[in-house]
């Protein structure tokens, strides 16, 4: 390559936006892709590489990366937990939880990681890796901190748990359960070289009012670990108020649902539109019968006549937030005085963490707000070889967000104990790509974002039964191949390039323009939908996902197996957008007799005539290209370009003398699935007519 | 842009007949741009021969190869050792580039893959025409930028003919009269009265006709 281009592929490449917003940098735009191509264990592979809990993740993630989307620009973000949690259903246990990670040889020093939530259990993981001698204390009898004593089961079975620790045992790992540590001193004094200290938020609070000691005011993280620890709590009857606005108090609130109570209401703070549990949890808190009531703040319990509680007495505000140093700004509305009806009350209004177990000579410093000091870069505490992360750090925050904190401090533990400053092996921080250009988006097509198959309500109420069911595969190959692949398009060899302007011409999205005498495929621009590749009379182009190179060990691999069993071998270059009609795409390949062979694209732009030519070439006996109606190609008209790349090679194939009938061009619709079938049997009754491939007879 | 186009398939084969290791080289630059001899066609035609000869249990091979330019011998030089193991080349150049390399291995049998056809540009994508031919006199500033040599099928420097009939050309109606267009763009720049300006005859000595023609820039040489 010369160095006339140096865009920004050079140097720190710039990742997707969901891959930047990913505090673990998770590669999204990989396992998407892979399941849009249909590999489904790669996409587990790539999933799982930076997360050790890529399970959890993919079912109860807050996930960000949907938020920094750059389909959201066009219709919706790609459903890309969903889609983290298909690869998880997907894969294949038999293959090992974690094919091919690699450990390190095995170090001297030991570390103590205090807490198995998602951030003691990644700290564990990762320093594992790096060849540590880990320990685990977890104060409960299970591991998993919050996500066993905190999120209810209908949104993550204990199962998943149970998944995700699994590997982490393989690891050797060893862990203490039931063990709270009292003193993290005494750990570096029982020979331990360095603590990560994860013990989340797990001390819920009330408020300071009338009334709140009585056995009928609640706490949320209580209340929840009561309940996760399999208590039986019959709530039937009750009529419950949550107080908050949180994910915590949907959680609440949800989990009264199913423990029968007749009527649970919330109420906040927080206006309706900026109450802070996400609008999915709201809805569907609401869809189960939940009332909400925002823009509230309380003043009382208030008691019937026999002195049980009888609801919360409350008026009306508008609350702007949190003041600095701690205090609310916000305004009451005069003569809004009013009660809440509840004879449960339970706090959800927050949590913080517990501390004791720092030393009382304050060497761990502490912040205002009663949670861990750290040097945000490294997780280090003021105290040589302690580190932290996590809800111990943040307050309540994301699993995510404990996940990418273990990583940064498992990163600078293995820098401490080489005696190394604990920042020196933190990698920079990932540079974004830009934004999508509006010409760009107005030349995408919009796809409709794949629903999450649900429970039904009636179901959710009685039990605690996971309410989200997960995509089948075709629900799950739709949703990946909405994915713009951003920033994984074309690249061009501006050694090669010698700027005749045909990907100019035929980019669908106007994206390449000419720099500095040579074309560049803009790279935050590109929708990598392969028509400047395919067209390149140069062969400048590759695509950074699927090359060349691939697609022709692909074609080669279609060939020998439709090939030798008696009947015309067929390849056919099938569009994943429209050849499997939606339906999932390893049923619709059943259907197929074994002489046919599918190599799956994504768009039927992307089958170079070069493809054609090679299946002909290793034998093949006929070959389809399967594309979209005209006027419903994903990319506008690669379709149209590969419908005249199969009139060129027809062309070819008559001179040669092999024929042009042995190659066919099928535009389906995606509704039409048995199209494919019924257009692959025309093709065989040709092939049997013009009898074996001159080629293969040789 | 010099534009060629792939001979027919069997012709080629025919010219290869005699070979059994063959080199097809493209070139980088002109023909890359004309779609015939770059090297997407080197590999799309080195496939098509592959399964020809495949089809007749023929053994031959097909090496690849794409060099900038054909029309420079450092260019070619840069495939020497894949040029020597070749019993032919099968140029996809221009006519410039297959005599460049029959000069510089003169030993070696080079054969011509496109027949090149004309100086031209793409007016849309895929569709090349010709907008010159190096008659080495050029007229186009008295033409309005429009070449009554290239663009009309006499040649006429003082046309339209009478066989212009509603701005097509008598030979090829699908062909625009370069007169009509010429007069059309005088019109448009307010300079119809060049119409009226004869123009003496052209010499053609400068064309090919006065042989094959030589720039020698004195001031250049080494």
């Amino acid at each position: 390559m010369s160095d006339k281009n140096d865009g920004p592929a050079r140097g720190q490449e710039p990742v997707p936006p969901c891959v930047a917003a990913c505090p673990a940098h998770t590669d999204v735009r990989g396992y998407v892709n892979a399941i849009a191509r249909g590999d489904f264990e790669e996409a587990y592979r790539i999933a799982r590489e930076p997360n050790p809990l890529p399970y959890v993740c993919g079912k109860v993630c807050a996930h960000p990366c949907e938020d920094e989307c750059r389909r959201g620009d066009v219709d919706e973000p790609i459903a890309i937990a969903a889609l983290k949690r298909f690869a998880t259903e997907r894969h294949d246990l038999s293959l090992g939880h974690a094919p091919g990670l690699t450990v390190a040889e095995p170090k001297e020093q030991r570390v103590a990681v205090i807490g198995s939530g998602p951030g003691g259990l990644t700290a564990a993981h990762d320093l594992a890796r790096l060849g540590y001698q880990v320990t685990v204390f977890e104060a409960n009898e299970e591991l998993g901190g919050m996500l066993q004593v905190g999120i209810p089961p209908y949104r993550l079975p204990r199962e998943t748990i149970d998944l995700e620790v699994a590997p982490l045992k393989e690891l050797g790992i060893e862990f203490v359960t039931g063990q709270r540590v009292e003193d993290v001193d005494a750990l570096l004094n029982d020979g331990y070289d360095a603590v990560y200290i994860g013990v989340g938020s797990h001390m819920g609070r009330k408020l300071r009012l009338p009334n709140v000691e009585l056995p009928d005011v609640w706490i949320n993280t209580e209340f929840l670990h009561r309940v996760a620890s399999g208590e039986k709590i019959d709530l039937s009857g009750r009529h419950v108020l949550v107080l908050g606005g949180g994910n915590v108090a949907i959680d609440c609130a949800r989990t009264a649902v199913r423990l029968g109570a007749v009527e649970v209401s919330m109420t906040c703070l927080e206006g309706a539109d900026n109450m802070p549990a996400h609008d999915w949890e709201i809805e569907e808190a609401e869809d189960e019968g939940v009332k909400m009531y925002p823009s509230r703040t309380f003043k009382e319990c208030v008691l019937d006549d026999d002195g049980h509680i009888a609801g919360m007495r409350c008026v009306q505000v508008d609350f702007r937030g949190f003041l600095p140093e701690g205090g609310l700004d916000m305004d009451e509305f005069v003569d809004t005085d009013h009660v809440l009806a509840a004879d449960l009350i339970i706090f959800a209004i927050g949590q913080g963490p517990d501390l004791s177990l720092l030393p009382e000579d304050g060497s761990i410093a502490q912040t205002r707000r009663r949670t861990i000091e750290v040097d945000p870069k490294t997780m280090a505490t003021t105290k040589p070889g302690v580190f932290a992360g996590g809800d111990a750090v943040t307050g309540v925050g994301f699993i995510i967000d404990a996940i990418g904190a273990a990583h940064t401090a498992a990163r600078s533990i293995d820098a401490y104990l080489q005696g190394l400053d604990p920042a020196a092996l933190q990698p920079p921080d990932p540079v974004k790509l830009g934004d999508l250009q509006e010409k760009t988006v107005s030349h995408i097509r919009p796809l409709d974002r794949e629903g999450m198959p649900k429970l039904a309500v009636d179901q959710r109420k009685a039990t605690f039964g996971e309410v989200d069911l997960g995509y089948s595969e075709a629900q799950a190959v739709r949703a990946a191949q909405r994915c713009l692949t951003c920033g994984a398009g074309a690249t061009v060899d501006t050694d090669k390039c010698i700027a005749c302007l045909t990907c100019v011409r035929v980019c669908p999205y106007e994206v390449p323009l000419l720099t500095r005498g040579t074309a560049e495929v803009v790279f935050d621009q590109c929708q990598a939908c392969g028509l400047c590749a395919s067209e390149c009379p140069a062969k400048a182009i590759t695509m950074t996902l699927y090359t060349d190179e691939d697609m022709l060990r692909d074609i080669k691999q279609a060939v020998d197996m439709a090939a030798g069993n008696g009947k015309p071998a067929i390849v056919g270059f099938a569009c994943r957008y429209c050849a499997y009609a939606g339906q999932e795409p390893e049923v619709v390949k059943a259907t197929l007799p074994e002489n046919v062979q599918t190599v799956d694209v994504l768009c039927s732009g992307k089958v170079d005539a070069l493809y054609l030519l090679k299946a002909f070439e290793y034998g093949a006996d006929g070959v389809f290209v399967a594309g979209c109606l005209d006027g419903e190609c994903h990319n506008e008209k690669g379709n149209v370009h590969a419908d005249q790349r199969v009139g060129y090679i027809k062309g070819l194939l008559d001179e040669i003398g092999i024929g042009g009938a042995r190659l066919e061009m099928f535009n389906l619709s995606p509704q039409q699935c048995a199209d494919m079938t019924t257009a692959v049997g025309t093709l065989a009754a040709t092939l049997e007519e013009l009898g074996p491939s001159p080629v293969r007879r040789h | 842009m010099i534009k060629a186009k792939l001979k027919p398939i069997a012709e080629i084969r025919e010219m290869l007949a005699p070979y059994e290791k063959v080199l097809i080289l493209g070139c980088g630059t002109c023909v890359t741009i004309s779609f015939a001899g770059g090297e997407k066609e080197v590999g799309l035609l080195a496939s098509s021969l592959r399964i020809a000869e495949a089809m007749n249990g023929q053994a031959k091979t097909f090496a690849e190869a794409t060099v900038q330019r054909q029309c420079e011998w450092e260019f070619l030089d840069e495939v020497a050792e894949q040029i020597n193991r070749a019993d032919a080349v099968l140029s996809l150049a221009c006519g410039i580039g297959v005599q460049a390399l029959a000069e510089r291995y003169p030993d070696k049998v080079i054969l011509p893959g496109v027949n090149t056809t004309f100086l031209g540009m793409a007016v849309e994508h895929g569709v090349l025409v010709e907008r010159c031919r190096a008659c080495g006199d050029c007229v186009l500033g008295q033409t309005a930028g429009i070449c009554p040599i290239a663009r009309c099928a006499k040649n006429l420097l003082n046309g339209p003919c009478g066989g212009s009939q509603e701005g097509k050309c008598e030979v090829n109606p699908e062909l625009d009269c370069a007169w009509q267009l010429i007069y059309e763009r005088l019109e448009r720049l307010g300079m119809l009265d060049r119409m009226n300006l004869f123009q003496p005859p052209k010499d053609w000595s400068k064309d090919y006709d006065g042989g094959p023609r030589k720039i020698v820039r004195e001031d250049l040489r080494l």
